[in-house]
């Protein structure tokens, strides 16, 4: 029996790009209402563990359970269907899409359409730089409306779980906050959050439990606020 | 004067079904980065598709059209899904070899079938033109004209308006992104080959019983297909659309007021003054959709 309340677990993960070894046997849980971020060095695997968790990359060994069900070797298609929406590094919008089209992919999977324009409408008021923007393509829009883009289309599947990766990468110290709040009103909303982040103070500072990682597999964990004051974290990741 | 609105409205007529194939390369070659040289051989499936139809079944021109593009659409995704899918990762020029052998192959599949000698393709309209004031038109032309802009008009809507367009456009742009928001990335491949082909095989079926039918009729095609990809910019729709009137009304002008032997060469002698002074395209300002 699966841990009461566990979202989504990943058991002994290992996957590699080519000869790369990307993962070496990670274990990671993310509760029901949770926000888990993930933080580490470049190329410790943060990005690749999202990537294996959203279908894009196999997984060579383990397991990745959401919901009680086994979801390595799905197709990406599959895990979104099953409740798990994915927000790329370097917000990745479709630049010849306008805006409200790249909000339609975002929706791609899902069969209701009424409730689809529902939802578009209710990113107006979410997101009402979006609106005003709708008929422009996505590459005109400055960084940080297209981070709003990116995050507004991960929000049109309707998931239960939603992968940020580095979302305040590039981003002004002004958007950064913004976008932060807006990952905390999702998570307040009831949407469970798993974040990559390489902003290590300011994801410790809003999530509830955290993960280190280093070279393909978790070094240290457990609640944010703890973190911040361990003296490995704070001398490799917070520059103190 | 009279003979200028002549000449344009049969520029028109020809533009057409060149903005068809034009629309169909820009999305394989512009879209799915294939250097598709096997694009004149849809055309010429259409055309013997069309006389299949029309001369040996018997079947309407209707009936006859659409199966045209019916065998367009499952030649295209049988090639792609064939010869295309193992190959994805591949460089452009490997994909660009594979397709000069399919071009290579279907045109010498197309003598063995049909033989070297032209056909001609019988339709059903009344050989005597229409007079309008100073214009005259063969139904058959005025035919070809309204049913390649109406094809025109469809290929528009499905790829600006309708689900599977926008997810073709999101695949071409960013496919890893696109695979994230559920697209079936394999098949939008096939697709939008299967669609390219048909719009070609439906200019073959439409432009043969203007012309004939004889195997090597896709060379041609091709070129033109390639010019008119060049003129309106790479994956841009409204440009291809433009790009294959223009072709078609320079060559009728240059045709009737130069010398019809030169009706190829000016065509050609466009695309090379576009090349030096516009190498995106004649359209290049206009929005590219992948």
């Amino acid at each position: 029996m699966p841990d009461a309340g566990v979202l989504l677990a990943l058991e002994d993960l290992h996957a590699s790009y080519g000869h790369v070894q990307a993962l070496r046997g990670l274990d990671l849980v993310v509760r029901v209402g949770e926000l888990v971020c993930l933080i580490g060095a470049n190329g410790a695997g943060k990005t690749s563990t999202l990537r294996a968790i959203s279908g894009l990359l196999r997984a060579a060994r383990g397991r990745i359970v959401f919901d009680g069900a086994p979801i390595h070797g799905a197709a990406p298609a599959a895990i979104l269907r099953a409740g798990i929406a994915h927000c790329p590094e370097g917000r990745r919008v479709f630049p010849y899409l306008t805006v409200r089209e790249n909000l339609e992919m975002g929706a791609y999977v899902r069969r209701d359409r009424r409730e689809v324009e529902d939802d578009l409408e209710r990113v107006s008021t979410h997101f009402p730089v979006l609106t005003e923007r709708r008929r422009q393509t996505a590459g005109t829009l400055s960084g940080g409306e297209q981070q709003m883009l990116a995050i507004a289309r991960a929000l049109m599947s309707r998931p239960r779980l939603i992968l940020f990766d580095e979302p305040s990468l590039g981003l002004a110290p002004a958007l950064v906050e913004t976008t932060f709040g807006i990952i905390a009103d999702i998570r307040r909303r009831g949407t469970t959050v798993l974040m990559v982040e390489q902003n290590a103070y300011l994801a410790l500072r809003m999530a509830d439990r955290a993960y280190v990682m280093e070279t393909g597999r978790i070094v240290l964990e457990g609640p944010a606020r703890a973190l911040l004051d361990d003296d490995h974290v704070r001398r490799a990741y917070l520059g103190a | 004067m009279e003979q200028l609105l002549q000449h344009l409205v049969n520029g028109l007529v020809l533009g057409g079904t060149y903005a068809l194939l034009g629309i169909g390369l820009t999305l394989i070659f512009g879209l799915m980065n294939v250097v598709n040289f096997a694009h004149g051989e849809f055309y010429t499936l259409g055309a013997y598709a069309a006389f299949a139809a029309l001369g040996l079944a018997g079947l309407d021109f209707t009936l006859a059209l659409l199966g045209a593009i019916a065998a367009g659409a499952l030649g295209g995704a049988l090639c792609e899904v064939s010869l295309l899918r193992p190959l994805r990762h591949e460089s452009i020029d490997t994909t660009m070899l594979v397709m000069i052998g399919l071009w290579i192959a279907m045109q010498n599949g197309e003598l063995l079938v049909w033989g070297g000698v032209a056909k001609s393709i019988p339709h059903p309209f009344p050989t005597a033109p229409l007079v309008l004031g100073p214009v005259s038109l063969a139904p058959l032309r005025l035919f070809v004209l309204v049913v390649a802009a109406a094809l025109i008009a469809a290929s528009y809507l499905l790829i600006q308006r309708t689900k599977l367009g926008r997810a073709m456009r999101a695949t071409f742009q960013d496919a890893e992104t696109s695979a994230l928001m559920g697209v079936p990335i394999e098949r939008i491949h096939t697709a939008t080959f299967a669609f390219g082909s048909a719009l070609a095989a439906a200019a073959g079926a439409l432009l043969g019983p203007i012309f004939l039918a004889y195997p090597s009729m896709g060379d041609l095609a091709s070129l033109k297909a390639f010019s008119v990809v060049i003129l309106g910019g790479l994956g841009n729709v409204p440009g291809a659309t433009l790009g294959g009137l223009l072709l078609g009304v320079a060559e009728e002008l240059g045709a009737g007021y130069v010398s019809s032997g030169y009706r190829d060469a000016v065509g050609f002698l466009i695309i090379i003054v576009v090349l030096v002074l516009r190498p995106a395209g004649i359209f290049a300002r206009a929005e590219r959709i992948g």
